[in-house]
């Protein structure tokens, strides 16, 4: 990718300048750049990284609450006081820089979003924070120790057969780690779930969305997966077409937002 | 080796129940009791296995003790059972292998489950915990989701459609209508069930079974015992069992259950017979989409051909070529989940006596099937039952 080419990527507006790169979210309102209903400053540093990668290799990185420790190093980048490359939060605005030496700037517009649906995800964003688990769920313990899985696609192999998510087998079947696969795979199978067909953890959410969606996905190399589809996504899902993931929140519970990768309809 | 036979069996009406988890086991037990021909006891039991998920958590430790001691069946061992919604399935596989192994004579194997006395939010939370909590549920999927996956695949596949689907509920219906344990006794047409409510799509609210409450309760006794209580015994023929990857994604296919195929084959080959022997079948219709798969999976459809086999109404009682779910199945007669097992033998212990309502009897019933599943399909039981020896 050439220096001041600005693209859409990963559902955001990013564009790579000579210093870095700015990545905002594509909504807007009033022209201020605000987060769609699953994004914030972690998915955007994220993606922002990975688009970033495509051309460098950056590994230690500084930043800065609101950025989530856990999902940085569990996609692969430490923290690190002395890097060279710094993530900068825009605070008034879903915008952020990635650069060595000084912050960059970038204008552009987003398209406007529906102001009482972004009041409304907000709102249910911070009731689920205090949400209680009164049945099944994933403790703090899971969720950490599958990060790297859930958000990198890390991944095993047992001979020339690829593992994921990670199992824990025995003997001569207990596989090795692996390189994290490529994000990307094709759609076998879709379902929208109706609000009240939803789990209890998207209960706020799913009606708001007017339901969630999910697919079941062939990843390239090899293993499936079922995956939530990025809610601002629009788009209707087909069998053999491609997807591609990002990191977005899933849920909120016991007072953490949980992160994964969610799917992308090409 | 000891031959096994149900001597008795009962149950609560499945639905919305005013009586709780004590109420409803003493309901369906003295039920149970009562159908037994000869006089019979509660002491004479000799072990109790209780299927239950414990749905809601209201008494999820040593539920099997808190019920049989209000049954009159005091100080036996017993246990609550617990493998998703194929509980009571295994609860009586269990009791069958106690009898089989000589350590006892008259077994009590039952199922449980109250669903309906909790808040919704609660109700949210328990629906989908027998799925794959880490990688399906943080992905947004309950078992309606995950059938949903299922159908959608066999329809591309396959070349199955929607309105296969709505065959198999408008069936399911019309059987449960004169059932006096169903939840829903409603007749429901063709053009109501294909404009259904969709709750994941493409499975609407008529492709989904009810939350039920429920007990049922079987006894079952070794030849020699059963000979004494009964002249009319209903004998296990093949008790077969099988288990498979708990997510969908680790599985081969997504259009199959492995679990089901294995305990069938497993249950047909003790009884020595195959899918054409068999008059009527209980089959675990969680979704319409779950009896399509499992009219393949059993062997009364080839592979692929489930829409067909409900298309041309094959399983209708008295009309087909077996009955699948004279009783309603669980999309009629409702599904309170570790109920549902011993409730489908409860159904073919009376239909092979002739003791249903003459308009659900079917005709000339000799032997008959259930077909218990536990989510998506990670566990699965099967049992052949006759009127006869073979």
């Amino acid at each position: 990718m050439s220096s001041n080419q600005c693209i859409d990527w990963q559902g955001n507006l990013a564009c790579i300048q000579q210093s870095g790169l700015v990545i905002k979210s594509r909504h807007s309102i009033r022209g201020k750049h605000v987060f769609g209903p699953d994004s914030d400053y972690t998915t955007l540093a994220i993606s922002g990284l990975e688009l970033l990668s495509e051309e460098t290799e950056i590994s230690n990185i500084k930043f800065e609450e609101p950025i989530d420790l856990f999902v940085m190093q569990a996609c692969g980048y430490s923290h690190d006081e002395e890097a060279v490359w710094e993530i900068v939060c825009d605070l008034d605005s879903a915008s952020i820089s990635i650069s060595k030496s000084e912050i960059v700037s970038w204008e552009v517009s987003g398209n406007e979003m529906d102001e009482e649906l972004f009041t409304q995800m907000n709102d249910a964003w911070e009731e689920e924070m205090t949400a209680v688990s009164q049945g099944a769920f994933v403790s703090e313990q899971s969720y950490r120790s599958g990060g790297p899985s859930r958000m990198n696609f890390n991944s095993q192999s047992l001979g020339e057969i690829r593992i994921w998510p990670p199992r824990e087998m025995i003997g001569d079947q207990r596989p090795s780690d692996a390189a994290p696969m490529k994000k990307s795979g094709k759609i076998e199978s879709w379902t929208k779930l109706s609000a009240g067909g939803a789990p209890s953890e998207f209960s706020l959410r799913a009606p708001i969305l007017g339901g969630i969606s999910t697919v079941f996905v062939r990843l390239d190399e090899g293993p499936c997966g079922v995956f939530l589809i990025a809610d601002d996504e629009d788009g209707k899902p087909v069998i053999g077409n491609s997807v591609t993931f990002a990191v977005r929140r899933i849920y909120a519970q016991d007072g953490l937002i949980r992160y994964g990768l969610k799917a992308l309809l090409s | 080796m000891v031959d096994v036979a149900v001597i008795g069996a009962g149950q609560t009406k499945f639905g919305n129940h005013a009586l709780g988890l004590k109420g409803m086991w003493a309901e369906s037990t003295e039920n149970a009791f009562a159908s037994i021909d000869g006089d019979f006891d509660p002491s004479m039991v000799d072990e109790a296995f209780i299927g239950s998920i414990a749905f809601g958590g209201g008494q999820i430790g040593n539920t099997a003790a808190l019920l049989t001691e209000h049954t009159g069946m005091d100080n036996i061992p017993v246990r609550r059972v617990e493998n998703a919604c194929a509980s009571s399935g295994f609860a009586f596989r269990d009791a069958w292998m106690a009898i089989k192994s000589g350590q006892a004579d008259i077994v009590v194997a039952g199922g449980i489950e109250k669903m309906n006395d909790l808040t919704p939010e609660r109700k949210r939370f328990w629906l989908g915990v027998s799925g794959d909590t880490e990688w399906e549920r943080l992905a947004g999927l309950t078992f309606p989701g995950t059938y949903a996956l299922m159908a959608r695949r066999h329809f591309h596949e396959y070349g199955s459609v929607h309105d296969d689907l709505v065959n198999i509920s408008v069936k399911n219906h019309m059987h449960g209508l004169d059932n006096e344990f169903a939840h829903i006794r409603k007749d429901v047409s063709f053009e109501k069930a294909q404009s259904g409510f969709m709750v994941a799509d493409p499975l609407t609210l008529y492709d989904c079974c009810p939350t039920s409450d429920g007990a049922s309760t079987v006894i079952l006794a070794a030849d020699h015992v059963a000979k004494k209580l009964t002249d009319d015994p209903v004998w296990v023929l093949g008790s077969g069992a099988g288990s498979d990857h708990l997510a969908l994604h680790d599985r081969p296919s997504i259009t199959q259950l492995i679990a089901t195929q294995r305990a069938a084959m497993s249950a047909y080959d003790q009884a020595g017979i195959s899918a054409k022997d068999i008059d009527l079948a209980e089959v675990h219709d969680c979704f319409t989409i779950a009896e399509l798969m499992a009219t393949e999976d059993l062997g009364f459809a080839n592979r692929g051909e489930g829409g067909l086999f409900a298309r041309e109404g094959r399983g209708r009682r008295n009309e087909g070529q077996v009955a699948i779910n004279p009783s309603g199945g669980l999309k009629s007669k409702g599904h309170p989940l570790g109920a549902t097992g011993t409730g489908q033998i409860v159904e073919v212990f009376k239909q092979l006596r002739g003791e249903v309502e003459s308009s659900r009897q079917v005709r000339d019933a000799t032997t008959a099937l259930t077909h218990n599943v536990g989510g998506s399909g990670a566990t699965c039981s099967v049992h052949v039952f006759g009127r006869d020896l073979k």
